[in-house]
C-alpha cells in the first residue's frame, strides 16, 4: 500500500517523516513549544498559555543507544526510544517538556529527563490512578497547578476565555478526526489505516490550528475519492498503547487486512474524547483526561460486582468500537515491560471472547528488526479469520 | 531444512533438503531433485504453494500460505482426531488449537528466543559433543535428570558446561535440557488449553526424548507423524490441491506462474 503522492497525503507524509519540521521553524520564530508524553497531558492548557503542544515519539529504526545510558532496560522500549531520541537531540527545538503519570516507566524516569535534557521548562502532571469524586477534585487543583507553572514560565495569564478557546479548538480537532474515521466504516474503507494513522501523527507535531487545517485537506481528498485505496479483507482493530510508527499498520495492509479502527493513544484515545464546552474549563479538563480517556492506568473500581460488568466497564470502548466499524477480527499489540496493558492481558482477552472477535496478542519491543517475525503470526491470522 | 511434497491422489514424492545462507536460491534444486525421483518434469504440477520462513524465496510458487495454517492442514489429514498441535522447529516453536471440523481456532508462537526452540537443544548437543541424532535416545538412560535453571540458551550452555566440570553426567545433563525445553513449550501451548489429541511435529518429534518429557509434562500421550519434518509441506500441497478443485468445480481460472524453474536472483 502506498500513499498517495499528491495533495494532503503528501504533507502528511513529509511532517511523518521529518517529525518536527514545522516545530522547529516555530522555534525558530520565537514560538515556545512545549513536547510531551502519552494521551493524559491536558493539551489544551498549553494551547491556553500561547505555547505549542509537540507530541513526543520514538523510532523503531533508530536503535537505543545514549538513552541506555541513563535508564535502565526495564522501562519499556517505546518510552526509552522517546527519551534516547531526546537525549540525542532530535527534539532539540523543544522549550520544555510535560510528562503525566500515564505509568511507572514515566513516574519512575521523570528526573532522567529533567537531568538528561537541557530544558528550561519541566513539569510532571500527577495524575490519579483511580476515579472517583475525590480524584477529580484532586486532579482540578492540580490541573490548576499545571496551568500556574506554565503561566510562569511564559509570563503570561492563562485566562478563562484562554481556556474556553483552546477547548473550543481542541474539541474541533477531535469533530475532525472522528470525521476521518467515518470513511473507515465502508467495506473497503476510503481511507487506509497506514493513512489515518500518519495523519494523526503528524497532526500531534503541529499547533493544533494547523492540525485542524492538515485534517480539513485530509478529509477533502478522502471525500473526493471514488475508490478506496484497499480491497476487501478482513477488517481489524488495533488495541494498544502508543503507535506512533506505522509499520505494523502497514504490514497488517500489505497482508490483505484493512485496519479500520484502534484504542491507540495516537488514534482514539487521544482523539475521541472531547472535552465539555460549557461551564468550568478547568472542571471540563479533570473529567476529559481523567474519566473520559480510557487507559489501563486508570483503575476502575468493580462497581457492577460481577466479573462480566467489571471487563464491560473497563473495556466496553472496544466493544463500541468492533460493533461500530464491523469489525472480523483485533491484534493487542503490547510492548514489553509495559506495565498498565501487560497485567490487563488476560482480561482483555476475556473479553475479546465474549464479544465474539477473533484476537491476536502481539508482544514486541518496538524496533522494525521484529517485522519479519510478526508477519507469520498476522498472516496466519489473517488466514484464520479470513 | 527445505522439503517438497508432490501430491497427487497421494504423496507421489517428498523430498527433504538442507538450508543454509543460501536458501534463496535452493528452493529450485530440491524442487528439481523431487522431480526427478519420480521422473515429472515441471510443467507436469499443476499449483504450487510455499510455506515456512522461506515462502517468500520461492520465485515459481503461485500461493503463499504460513507454516500455521500449512502444518495444521497436514496434521489434520495425518490424524482427523487432532485438537492440539505442537510443531517444535529449529527456529521457533508453534502450538495451534484446531476444532472438530480441522479449522483452526487459536495459535501461540514463542516469541522469546531460540531458548523456546529446537536450536536450544542444538546448542547444548553441539557443547556436549552428541550428534544431533542421538541426543534424545542419551537422555531417555538418565535416572536423575539435572535441574537447568538458566532460559537463555547461551547462559544454559555455560550451566551445562560448569555441571559437566562438577561431574554431571552427560545422559542427566541431556534429560535436565529436555526438561527445561518441555517446560517452556508446555508453558506457552497451555494459553490454548490444550485438549487431545495432542500431536508433535517439527524436527522435535523425531526427538523421543523430548516426546517423552512433553507427555510427562502434559500428563498424555502424544502422537506424532510417521515423517515430522514434511507435515508443513504436505498441508501445503493439500491447499494447493483444494484451490485447483474449487477452481475446477466453479470453473474459475487458476492464476499460475509460468513454469520456469530457476534460482532467485539475488541482488
Amino acid at each position: 500500500m502506498s500513499l498517495k503522492q499528491s495533495g494532503a497525503f503528501s504533507t502528511v507524509e513529509t511532517y511523518y517523516n521529518d517529525y518536527g519540521q514545522r516545530a522547529k521553524e516555530l522555534n525558530r520564530e520565537g514560538k515556545k513549544v512545549i513536547g510531551y508524553v502519552c494521551s493524559f497531558v491536558p493539551l489544551e492548557i498549553i494551547t491556553a498559555s500561547g505555547a505549542i503542544p509537540f507530541r513526543v515519539r520514538g523510532s523503531i529504526h533508530e536503535p537505543i543507544t545514549r538513552g541506555d545510558t541513563l535508564l535502565e532496560t526495564i522501562v519499556c522500549p517505546y518510552y526509552r526510544s522517546c527519551f534516547d531520541l531526546s537525549v540525542k537531540e532530535k527534539y532539540a527545538f523543544l522549550s520544555g517538556m510535560v510528562i503525566p503519570h500515564g505509568c511507572d516507566s514515566m513516574v519512575r524516569s521523570f528526573s532522567a529527563w529533567s537531568y538528561g535534557l537541557p530544558l528550561s521548562y519541566f513539569h510532571f502532571v500527577n495524575i490519579p490512578s483511580v476515579c472517583e469524586e475525590s480524584s477529580l477534585e484532586f486532579f482540578g487543583s492540580e490541573l490548576n497547578t499545571f496551568r500556574k507553572s506554565l503561566e510562569k514560565f511564559t509570563g503570561k495569564a492563562i485566562t478563562e476565555e484562554n481556556l474556553d478557546q483552546a477547548i473550543r479548538v481542541h474539541n474541533e480537532n477531535r469533530d475532525k478526526v472522528r470525521a476521518l474515521y467515518e470513511f473507515r466504516k465502508t467495506d473497503p474503507p476510503l481511507i487506509s489505516g497506514t493513512e489515518l494513522t500518519m495523519t494523526l501523527t503528524a497532526g500531534s507535531s503541529l499547533p493544533v490550528e494547523e492540525s485542524n487545517s492538515l485534517f480539513d485537506q485530509a478529509l477533502t481528498e478522502v471525500k473526493g475519492r471514488g475508490n478506496s485505496p484497499l480491497k476487501k479483507g478482513p477488517r481489524i482493530l488495533i488495541d494498544g498503547a502508543c503507535l506512533d510508527n506505522i509499520e505494523l499498520i502497514q504490514l497488517v495492509e500489505e497482508l490483505g487486512g484493512n485496519v479500520v479502527t484502534d484504542t491507540i493513544c495516537n488514534g482514539t484515545r487521544d482523539h475521541f474524547p472531547k472535552a465539555d464546552a460549557d461551564g468550568n474549563p478547568i472542571d471540563a479538563l479533570a473529567h476529559r483526561y481523567l474519566d473520559k480517556i480510557n487507559c489501563p492506568k486508570t483503575y476502575r473500581s468493580n462497581k457492577a460486582g460481577t466479573f462480566e460488568g467489571d471487563i464491560e466497564n473497563r473495556f466496553g470502548d472496544i466493544g463500541t468500537y468492533a460493533r461500530e466499524f464491523n469489525v472480523d477480527g483485533a491484534i493487542l499489540y503490547v510492548y514489553k515491560y509495559c506495565d498498565p496493558f501487560g497485567f490487563e492481558v488476560p482480561a482483555r482477552k476475556v473479553y475479546y471472547q465474549s464479544l465474539n472477535v477473533p484476537l491476536l496478542h502481539l508482544e514486541d519491543i518496538y524496533s522494525a528488526g521484529t517485522m519479519g517475525q510478526l508477519r507469520t503470526r498476522i498472516q496466519a491470522f489473517l488466514e484464520m479469520i479470513g | 531444512m527445505t522439503k517438497v511434497v508432490i501430491l497427487n491422489q497421494g504423496i507421489v514424492a517428498s523430498i527433504i533438503g538442507p538450508t543454509g545462507p543460501e536458501q534463496r536460491r535452493l528452493a529450485n534444486r530440491v524442487m528439481e531433485e523431487a522431480l526427478e525421483k519420480i521422473s515429472l518434469s515441471f510443467s507436469d504440477i499443476t499449483f504450487i504453494v510455499s510455506t515456512g520462513y522461506g515462502r517468500i524465496n520461492v520465485p515459481f510458487s503461485d500461493k503463499q500460505i504460513t507454516e500455521i495454517t500449512c502444518h495444521a492442514r497436514g496434521i489434520v489429514h495425518l490424524f482427523p482426531e487432532a485438537r492440539t498441535i505442537i510443531d517444535i522447529g529449529g527456529q521457533d516453536v508453534k502450538g495451534i488449537k484446531v476444532d472438530a471440523s480441522g479449522k483452526i481456532v487459536d495459535f501461540v508462537m514463542n516469541d522469546k528466543c531460540a531458548a523456546g526452540s529446537g536450536r536450544f537443544i542444538e546448542v547444548i548437543a553441539d557443547t556436549l559433543e552428541v550428534p544431533l541424532d542421538q541426543v534424545g535416545e542419551r537422555s531417555l538412560q538418565s535416572r536423575n535428570p539435572a535441574k537447568i535453571s538458566n532460559i537463555c540458551t547461551i547462559w544454559a550452555q555455560q550451566e551445562v558446561s560448569s555441571s559437566l566440570a562438577e561431574g554431571v553426567s552427560v545422559s542427566d545433563l541431556l534429560a535436565g535440557i529436555h526438561q527445561s525445553l518441555a517446560d517452556r513449550i508446555v508453558r506457552m501451548v497451555s494459553r490454548l488449553r490444550v485438549e487431545p489429541s495432542v500431536i508433535v511435529t517439527g524436527g522435535g518429534g523425531k526427538n523421543r526424548g523430548l516426546i517423552k518429557a512433553l507427555s510427562g509434562q502434559l500428563k498424555q500421550e502424544v502422537l506424532v507423524p510417521e515423517e515430522p519434518l514434511i507435515t508443513g509441506a504436505l498441508g501445503a500441497a493439500l491447499m494447493g490441491k483444494e484451490i485447483v478443485e474449487k477452481a475446477r468445480q466453479y470453473n474459475t481460472p487458476l492464476e499460475t506462474k509460468e513454469r520456469i524453474l530457476e534460482a532467485v536472483k539475488i541482488l
